[in-house]
């Protein structure tokens, strides 16, 4: 489906298509870093299909377990991730954050990965308590 | 408890004190676009037990329904989301660190979730998700 979101601040703007069924949540320990949360949530454009229509994001180029590089796009002036891909020329695809697309609720994660790194209360979710709105 | 805390490339790093009893979850939507993700966790901790090396990038956030401006601390090197606060020059009351930069997030299980009208559905039903050790088979 058609998808289209950017940063907080307005900055980044971008456009592409995207597989809801390819949503995915990933638990490892550099994401949650990266996101400052629990986990991320991404969904993979294909280069082809994927269009940077605003500003130019920051690249912070992550080496990972494996070896591989990896760039992290982020906003310079709110700091909203924006994707992953891999360095250089070539086909590849953008993972995007999926909490930056606007039609966010079409993308339900199907799968997750770096399990052995999730947070334990995550299990627990339901028994935490909720407040509906504000604090 | 004592807590420590790094961006993901080193640039800033932060220790305190903070209460596990006091850490939340946040789904505004503002949190999600901030985060990327599906929401945020944060812990409060008292500006006179916060210490800090190294200079986030400070972006100040102006969509809060209660019309509060809010700074958001971000490492200008990688990103990585630090903490939220008031605005205003020299050291403020309380920083709202970001969870996932903790060496100690195992220990900070949420007790609360705020703003839970706009949680993704799918967040308190992941135990029902394939689950991959590691990185998905190719």
């Amino acid at each position: 489906m058609k998808i289209d979101g950017g940063c907080h601040c307005g900055f980044i703007a971008y456009e592409g298509e995207a597989d809801p069924d390819k949503a995915a949540i990933c638990h490892c320990t550099d994401c949650q870093t990266l996101s400052g949360s629990a986990f991320r949530t991404v969904v993979p454009v294909q280069d082809a299909d994927f269009r940077m229509t605003g500003g130019q994001p920051s690249i912070y180029v992550k080496t990972a377990e494996s070896g591989n590089q990896r760039q992290q796009a982020f906003c310079p002036n709110c700091g909203s991730p924006i994707f992953s891909a891999p360095p250089g020329d070539g086909p590849k695809a953008y993972f995007i954050r999926v909490g930056t697309i606007r039609q966010r609720d079409a993308f339900v994660p199907k799968a997750q990965v770096w399990a052995r790194s999730r947070q334990a209360w995550l299990a627990d979710a339901p028994s935490v308590r909720t407040s509906k709105d504000t604090q | 408890m004592k807590i420590t805390g790094s961006c993901h490339c080193g640039f800033i790093k932060i220790e305190g004190e903070a209460d596990p009893e006091k850490v939340s979850i946040c789904h505004c939507t503002d949190c999600q676009t901030g985060t990327g993700s599906a929401f945020r966790v944060s812990v409060p901790i008292p500006g006179a037990q916060f210490n800090m090396t190294g200079e986030p990038t400070g972006y100040v956030k102006t969509t809060a329904d209660s019309g509060n401006l809010r700074v958001q601390a971000f490492c200008p090197k990688c990103g990585s989301p630090i903490y939220s606060t008031t605005p205003g020059a020299g050291k403020q009351a309380a920083y709202m660190v970001r969870v996932g930069i903790l060496d100690q997030r195992d220990q900070l299980a949420p007790k609360r979730q705020n703003w839970f009208r706009s949680a993704r559905p799918w967040v308190t039903a992941l135990g029902g998700l394939p689950k991959n050790e590691k990185q998905a088979p190719p």
